[in-house]
């Protein structure tokens, strides 16, 4: 558990997104990056050397949370990317 | 006044490997660049090696390919020139040459690849004729709109962020003098032989003078009271994202604009010849200075021929895509020797002078030192001197 | 949507609202674009439609940016493109031609008026350790607490030099988190006097002022420590955030929030050409305007912190005035009436940036900034390091040459990290002139495959 959801508001329908194989609680509404880091799966990509990276900016501009989407293999950011029941992604690119 | 063997205007590829070759045989160099080194086309081109008859001299009928095909001479050298290029400057270049596909998607390409095989066997280029199947046992990255590739075992491709410098400090090593930020304002023929160049503090004397100028190259020309038939053209080039391995080869088509290959460091390079909107001046002409501007069917375009050859292509983020400013010639050739009325004045310029410039750059420093320059003949400024007839 | 637009609208912050207030009910095609799917800026992030939020930034700083909020939500003849990322911004022969990447491909939309109001983005300070997971802008974990209403740490460490960051720490604590401490690299006298040579500035801005105080009284319940003199040096840990190296000593953390200031969004005026100029001491490109915020390309106004970093109050009295101009522009208003409309708005504007340009004083990085180590990774995207960098500006040559040279630059963000630690070096050589780097296409990364269907 790296985090925490502020407690007493209500949040959307509990739903699963898949991050590295690994079944990870969200909740609708919830941006994939707040779903992994509230996980504890702060690495969202690997660098060239094969270093962890984390998210940075948590507004779109960075490119530090590019995850690769499952389905169809984009890479897209984690913090713009609302969590679907489902959606599968991976931290290894 | 200072003076030196030979003053060359331009801090590209052509340009720097022309200095390193003279000052490694001796000769006095002084290279002046108006910008950085390597900031025109020498770095802003996609790194193609490129052997095979490029299609721009195949979509404008039979005549002017036959001509054409006369550079595969050319290529031939540029094979070997290539492969000894990182021992020479001892330097790594991020040089590949697993081979090159040029694919066909109908059956009109597939004519066309057979004809462009058989002129380049005539010339001597080892090319062959493969079908699709067999294309894609060697590629199998290709789509299955593939029908056919010519392939040549020799193209691939190299960093042009790293040769230009690399031969900018070897020519330094060898005792070239690099002066950059240094625009050349005038270039005067001095009675008695030789050539006084000067530009923004700074003026000297030199024995003979090489233009490497690219798109600047015509203008520059000027300075000495002659017309060179350089146009310059802004080129669409695009990268994607860094990605695994799956590229190996340099991929073009013979129908439609499309090169493509894959860097050490992994992007994807999708270029091809589809054009920007240069930049104009008020009144009429070309703004070098500004950057051309991108037109958005060359994109789609571009991107468009990209997937249809390479499908996984579809799934990578573009995360780059800019304008590189070159120049084409009136007959598509390029121009590289000397002036014939006005021994000393050498030029290089007009396109392909990636994969060709260091051939280029030996040739011309050799034949400033008197060596033999009939390899040149096919791409001499001879040809366009009737030009001339009334400047000098 | 119409062939082309009377205005686009781009960024849904402050001063976009302000703009399309001005400029709606008149009869207008409209569009307001934004890359969050809800209007409100990254300074009003709202949460999800799907969360219940009771007193959602109650705050009175954020009380008249609210109400903002609300009228702007309730505009009915403006059309709202949230979730849509603009790749590109061209001068057309009739107006301005953006591409943008919707959540239903890619979109090519026209406009004869263009606003650009993209805000804008923390600093971004290269120092050891700081691409660890667990390091981020302040903003981001701004972000996560106002609109995800999520806290994205254990234990978050703030440090840098500008005050925003007790306002976040502030916001952290009142959401149950913990803060381990905030520091500013800055001596607190410096400050204190920087605002005392302008006191009549500071009153005007009473409010603000307040907010900050009310923030350190939190804080100081809540036992979280704040100091001053007291420089960040090195974030530490192995494949994620453990602690931090600073002037007090190493700090156990799992998160370290960087705040050292805002450099513009500056990427779309300079993709379409318009001139800019430096931005205030934290770096970035500002865009150059006139009395109306129309920048040098015609067609094209800015507005908001992409004119320079002054704050919601003063983005949104800039946003007035250019929606006032782009109505005078588009014969709506006859020009005595349009600077009768203005002339509260330019008032505000004017003493919003007295404030701004006081709060520069007193934020200023400029020799405060932690000193990154040879192996520090100034191109987060490419992964250049200080070391490359520095070798490769002895060799003389612009931030472009650079760019060719390194790759520092050439990734997916464009530049935007590290550009102004670049300047900031090309600058301690003498080389501030540098114009930066040329931008380029697409403003963010964009798949091939939607690309090629935008023909």
């Amino acid at each position: 558990m790296s985090g925490t959801r502020i407690p007493g508001e209500t949040r959307g329908a509990a739903i699963t997104v898949i991050v590295d194989g690994a079944p990870v609680p969200a909740f609708a509404g919830e941006t994939l990056a707040t779903a992994m880091i509230a996980a504890d799966r702060t690495a969202f990509r690997h660098d060239t050397r094969r270093v962890a990276r984390g998210l940075f900016c948590n507004m779109g501009s960075c490119s530090e949370c590019l995850v690769t989407r499952v389905a169809d293999g984009r890479r897209i950011r984690a913090c713009l990317t609302e969590a679907a029941d489902g959606l599968e992604v991976r931290t290894d690119g | 006044m200072k003076r030196v063997d030979v003053a060359i205007v331009g801090g590209g590829l052509v340009g720097c490997a022309t200095a390193w070759r003279l000052s490694t045989a001796g000769a006095s160099v002084e290279l002046i660049e108006a910008a950085d080194i390597n900031a025109g086309a020498s770095g802003q081109n996609a790194g193609s090696l490129h052997f095979q008859i490029e299609r721009r001299f195949l979509e404008n009928g039979d005549a002017l390919a036959e001509q054409a095909s006369s550079i595969v001479a050319l290529s031939r050298i540029a094979v070997e020139d290539w492969r000894g290029l990182e021992t020479a400057l001892n330097a790594d270049l991020h040089v590949s040459m697993a081979g090159g596909l040029m694919v066909a998607e109908t059956a009109d390409h597939v004519a066309l690849l057979e004809r462009k095989a058989t002129r380049e066997q005539r010339e001597g280029l080892k090319v062959r004729t493969i079908d699709g199947d067999a294309a894609r046992a060697i590629a199998p990255y290709l789509s299955a709109s593939v029908l056919a590739a010519n392939h040549s075992a020799d193209e691939g491709h190299a960093d042009p962020r790293t040769v230009t410098p690399a031969l900018a400090a070897a020519a330094r090593a060898a005792g070239a003098t690099i002066r950059t930020h240094s625009a050349v304002h005038a270039i005067g023929r001095r009675a008695g032989g030789g050539f006084t160049i000067a530009g923004n503090g700074f003026s000297l004397h030199a024995d003979q003078v090489l233009i490497a100028a690219g798109a600047w190259t015509a203008a520059l020309c000027t300075l000495a009271n002659l017309h060179m038939p350089l146009y310059p053209v802004a080129l669409l080039m695009n990268a994607t994202e860094r990605t695994a391995p799956m590229v190996p080869h340099l991929v073009q088509h013979v129908g439609r604009r499309l090169s493509l290959k894959q860097t050490h460091a992994g992007n994807l390079l999708i270029g091809g010849g589809w054009p920007s909107r240069l930049a104009q001046l008020p009144g009429g002409g070309f703004d070098l200075s500004r950057r051309a501007t991108m037109i958005p069917d060359s994109l789609s375009g571009n991107l468009r021929a990209a997937i249809d050859v390479v499908p996984a292509i579809s799934r990578l983020n573009l995360i780059r895509s800019w304008t590189g400013v070159t120049a084409i010639s009136a007959d598509q050739l390029p121009i590289v020797g000397q002036v014939p009325r006005m021994p000393g004045l050498w030029i290089a310029a007009g396109g392909s002078a990636f994969t060709l410039g260091p051939t280029f750059a030996r040739l011309v420093a050799s034949a400033m030192a008197g060596g033999p320059s009939e390899a040149l003949d096919i791409v001499s400024p001879a040809r366009f001197e009737h030009l001339n007839g009334f400047m000098g | 949507m119409a062939d082309i637009l009377d205005v686009a609208i781009v960024g849904g912050g402050p001063a976009g609202q302000a703009a399309a207030l001005h400029l709606a009910g008149r009869g207008l095609d409209i569009a307001v674009i934004d890359e969050q799917p809800r209007p409100g800026g990254q300074i009003l992030r709202q949460p999800p439609a799907s969360f219940t939020v009771p007193g959602w930034l109650a705050g009175r700083g954020y009380a008249r940016l609210k109400h903002q909020l609300a009228r702007f939500e309730a505009l009915d003849d403006i059309r709202w493109l949230g979730g849509c990322s603009v790749l590109d911004l061209a001068p057309t022969m009739d107006g301005l031609s953006l591409l943008a990447a919707t959540p239903g491909g890619i979109s090519r939309i026209r406009a004869r008026h263009v606003l650009v109001a993209t805000g804008c983005q923390d600093l971004a300070v290269p120092l050891p350790g700081w691409t660890l997971p667990g390091v981020m802008s302040a903003g981001g974990i701004q972000a996560f607490v106002k609109s995800q209403r999520f806290i994205p740490g254990e234990r978050i460490l703030l440090a840098g030099t500008h005050p925003l960051q007790l306002i976040v720490a502030e916001q952290v604590v009142r959401a149950g988190g913990e803060v381990a401490a905030i520091l500013f690299a800055q001596p607190r006298a410096g400050m204190i006097a920087t605002a005392m040579r302008h006191p009549l500035i500071a009153l005007r801005r009473a409010p603000d002022l307040a907010a900050a105080a009310s923030a350190m009284a939190t804080l100081r319940r809540a036992g979280v420590p704040v100091r001053f003199g007291a420089p960040l040096h090195a974030i530490s840990g192995m494949d994620r955030v453990t602690g931090a190296v600073t002037g007090m000593g190493e700090i156990a953390c799992d998160t370290v929030g960087l705040c050292y200031g805002f450099v513009p969004q500056s990427a779309l005026p300079r993709m379409a050409g318009a001139r800019m100029h430096k931005a205030g001491p934290a770096g970035g490109w500002a865009c150059a305007h006139d009395h109306w915020l129309r920048s040098s390309v015609v067609g094209l106004s800015v507005a908001g912190e992409a004119l320079g970093v002054a704050g919601a109050a003063a983005a949104a009295a800039g946003g007035a005035i250019a929606g006032i101009g782009i109505a005078r522009d588009l014969g709506l208003f006859a020009p005595e009436q349009a600077e009768r409309m203005a002339r509260p708005h330019r008032h505000a504007f004017d003493t919003h940036r007295a404030f701004a340009a006081m709060l520069d004083s007193i934020a200023d990085p400029t020799g405060h900034l932690p000193r990154p180590d040879a192996e520090t990774l100034l191109c987060r995207c490419e992964d250049v390091s200080f070391e490359t960098i520095c070798g490769a500006i002895e060799q003389g040559g612009s931030a472009n040459a650079i760019k060719l040279a390194t790759r520092c630059g050439m990734g997916a963000c464009q530049g935007r990290n590290c550009e102004p630690a670049l300047l900031r070096l090309l600058g301690d050589v003498g080389r501030g002139d540098d114009p930066g780097f040329t931008a380029r296409f697409p403003a963010r990364p964009v798949a091939i495959g939607d690309l090629a269907e935008s023909g």
